[in-house]
């Protein structure tokens, strides 16, 4: 009876319409797609690989190339990798010759891992009109069950006021620099922006910062703050890039320990502000 | 601010030129896909969401709008013409920007000159943190392309041509690169395996040029072995950029990457056996007193020297405009010029980039350091009256650098 149950699994799920449980169902099955291919050799996996379309080649381990088995190409390796947080998958550590990733077998079936994921939910896409009752009370216990275990939503409530000691260092340096004027790159503009935004600064204290610019131009600077904010255009509120986006851009001069657990300028808020309750209570208008 | 006559008259010889000229430019692959944008120097706005079918439309329309700079897409778009969310992104070159802004130059870009926007000191290099005078932090700055410089910036793009070629297998017929017409270099590849690749595909492209993120002991560095000078990837880099470190490195030099006296005494001392180890295993456990802490030290600036210094930024951005080749760069009237992989090495900016090669202009220059325009150098300068030819005049001038005479200039 293993067969039906995938289909069958994947009609349930796709049923929930909550795209969290979507989420954990195909990491679920892809973890599990994973860890059986690691025990496969070298025929399987060529065999998955060329489904997912992959450019994957088997080699001969040889003495200088440690013990890789395979030669994956390394826009199909960067789609997969980018996405693992381990600095053991960043491109920049791994050998790369010839426009191909050196990979082990367990390395190229975690990365196989992605490929099944996104196949997964991709799959999870489809509408399912109605099922019978029976099915239903099935699905909607499964709901009960993830939202017991899980919680429903995972964000903290983040606090109206605005509270500078619980900015992130990347954060606090581009606030200074702006506030006295000297120059900041675009993405650091961008990045000061969509985070004060996000952590509830009204557009008007944004505008307000950019003002000792020596080149500010008020119609400028709202439209382009309005627009972060999701006010304007494709009505898209953006969020700050991510610490990795941030270290390219050399936006992050260095850590502290906050920042070593965490890897989103906002999550660090967060963390922090939770730090800083525990010392003290904050004070309403600090 | 440049002046009423200053800019009409280099509005006059652009206008000349892109007459003359207009046949040398050639439009980007799938033109009708693209996005052009122009500058105006009258208007100072930017003309964007443009788009042609034809190169003759677009020589018509850079004839007729006489641009001071003329930028494409390096994406592909269904709708170039619509707003930005709208175009449907198809997918973008692979583009790559090297400014000698970015990079240290071993000029120190002396040439370049601040002025205190408070209380008009003014300095050369690089702007400092505050004012000397009054503390102030906010400067003007006026930059200026010199042969180190764009010396720096040639040696970077010839070590990312080889990063992209050796590391990521992408061929030479799908690179061509080109001087920007004022401090650096642009390299673009277009290939059908990284046209599709999204701003965080590019960022790990990025980050392993720049060496972000590497980690040495992840590339077999250990406190018994390290890479060897002929391993793929980083590994050989890491090699071959810790034995280029160590023959020129002065003990004062890795006393401030802060190796200990013991290590730099130690690796004076066996300097010899050092370089003779390469032909074997390495130095990396030989040489006693040179704990894998400082090891790590030389490696970390072994990663510099071998790293590219691009421009992080154009590179992960997915609707980049860049500029076209053979047209005018609105700060320099250089133009911006091609060049073949195999004659980077001979190629010199500063004479092929010229766009004006007949005629001389009379300019009231304020101030100027030496430079150089084609075979010929210029200046320095200070609040005088020159003729000069009329490419070495239109440098100046569109720098903000010098005025047009108010007797009209005399043109032949």
């Amino acid at each position: 009876m293993e067969i039906p149950s995938f289909p069958i699994a994947i009609m349930m799920v796709a049923t929930t319409e909550d795209s969290r449980i979507k989420r954990t169902y195909a990491l679920a099955e892809a973890k599990r797609a994973s860890s059986l291919l690691k025990g496969e050799g070298k025929q399987t996996i060529m065999k998955i690989a060329n489904y997912f379309t992959l450019k994957l080649r088997p080699i001969q381990p040889r003495p200088n190339l440690s013990n890789y088995n395979f030669a994956l190409d390394f826009t199909d390796y960067i789609r997969n990798a980018a996405i693992i947080q381990d600095k053991k998958w960043k491109l920049t550590n791994r050998l790369l010759s010839k426009g191909e990733v050196f990979l082990t077998t367990v390395e190229i079936s975690r990365l196989l891992e992605e490929e099944v994921r996104r196949y997964i939910e991709q799959k999870l896409q489809v509408k399912v009109k109605s099922l019978p009752p029976s099915i239903m009370n099935r699905v909607n216990r499964l709901k009960q069950l993830f939202y017991e275990k899980r919680g429903k939503t995972s964000w903290e409530e983040i606090p109206s006021e605005v509270i500078i000691a619980a900015y992130p260092p990347c954060i606090r340096r581009l606030h200074e620099t702006t506030s006295s004027g000297r120059h900041v790159s675009h993405i650091g503009r961008f990045s000061l922006t969509t985070f004060l935004l996000n952590i509830g600064m009204t557009t008007e204290n944004v505008i307000d910062l950019f003002r000792s610019f020596a080149d500010f131009k008020e119609r400028m600077t709202r439209y382009q703050v309005e627009h972060l904010a999701g006010l304007r255009g494709s009505r898209t509120k953006y969020i700050p890039p991510t610490c990795d986006t941030l270290r390219t851009h050399g936006v992050c001069l260095g850590m502290d320990e906050i920042c070593r657990g965490i890897r989103h300028p906002l999550v660090y808020y967060r963390r922090k502000l939770r730090v800083l309750k525990m010392k003290a209570p904050v004070a309403p208008g600090a | 601010m440049i002046k009423i006559e200053t800019q009409a008259f280099i509005q006059a010889k652009f206008s000349e030129y892109y007459e003359k000229n207009s046949m040398n430019i050639q439009p980007p692959a799938s033109m009708e896909k693209r996005e052009f944008g122009f500058f105006l120097l009258k208007e100072r706005i930017m003309l964007r969401h443009k788009s042609y079918k034809t190169a003759e439309e677009l020589r018509d329309s850079l004839k007729k709008l006489v641009p001071s700079n003329v930028y494409y897409s390096s994406a592909y778009y269904e709708l170039p013409e619509e707003k930005m969310d709208e175009k449907g992104w198809l997918g973008a070159d692979l583009i790559f920007d090297i400014d000698a802004d970015h990079i240290p130059t071993p000029c120190a870009k002396t040439h370049d000159t601040w002025t205190c926007r408070k209380c008009k000191t003014t300095g050369s290099g690089t702007p400092p943190e505050r004012c000397p005078k009054c503390n102030e932090q906010k400067f003007e700055e006026k930059t200026w392309p010199c042969d180190v410089c764009l010396e720096s910036a040639k040696e970077e793009t010839i070590k990312l041509i080889d990063i992209l070629t050796k590391d990521f297998g992408v061929s030479t017929r799908e690179i061509s690169i080109g001087f920007s017409g004022h401090r650096g270099y642009h390299l673009h590849v277009e290939s059908e395996e990284t046209v599709a690749l999204g701003s965080i595909g590019r960022k790990e492209i990025v980050d392993y040029i720049v060496g972000i993120g590497l980690d040495p002991q992840l590339h077999g560095l250990s406190r018994i072995a390290g890479p060897n000078l002929d391993d793929f990837g980083w590994k050989g880099r890491i090699a071959r950029g810790t034995y280029e470190y160590l023959l020129s490195a002065t003990p004062e030099q890795l006393e401030k990457i802060g190796l200990r006296k013991g290590a730099i005494q130690s690796l004076s001392e066996h300097k010899e056996r050092i370089l003779e180890s390469w032909k074997y295993k390495g130095p990396w456990a030989m040489v006693k007193g040179v704990s894998p802490e400082s090891w790590g030290k030389i490696v970390e600036e072994a990663v510099k020297k071998q790293a590219a210094q691009i421009d992080t930024v154009v590179t992960t951005d997915i609707h980049r405009l860049i500029r076209l080749g053979n047209t005018l760069h609105g700060k320099t009237g250089l133009k911006k010029t091609g060049t073949s992989l195999a004659a980077i090495e001979e190629f010199d900016p500063l004479k092929s980039a010229v766009a004006f090669h007949h005629g001389t202009a009379t300019v009231v220059v304020s101030e100027a350091p030496k430079f150089r325009i084609g075979d010929e150098f210029h200046g320095p300068y200070r609040n005088e009256k020159v003729e000069l030819p009329l490419a070495a005049a239109l440098f100046l001038l569109c720098k903000g650098a010098a005025r047009i005479t108010e007797d009209g200039s005399s043109v032949r």
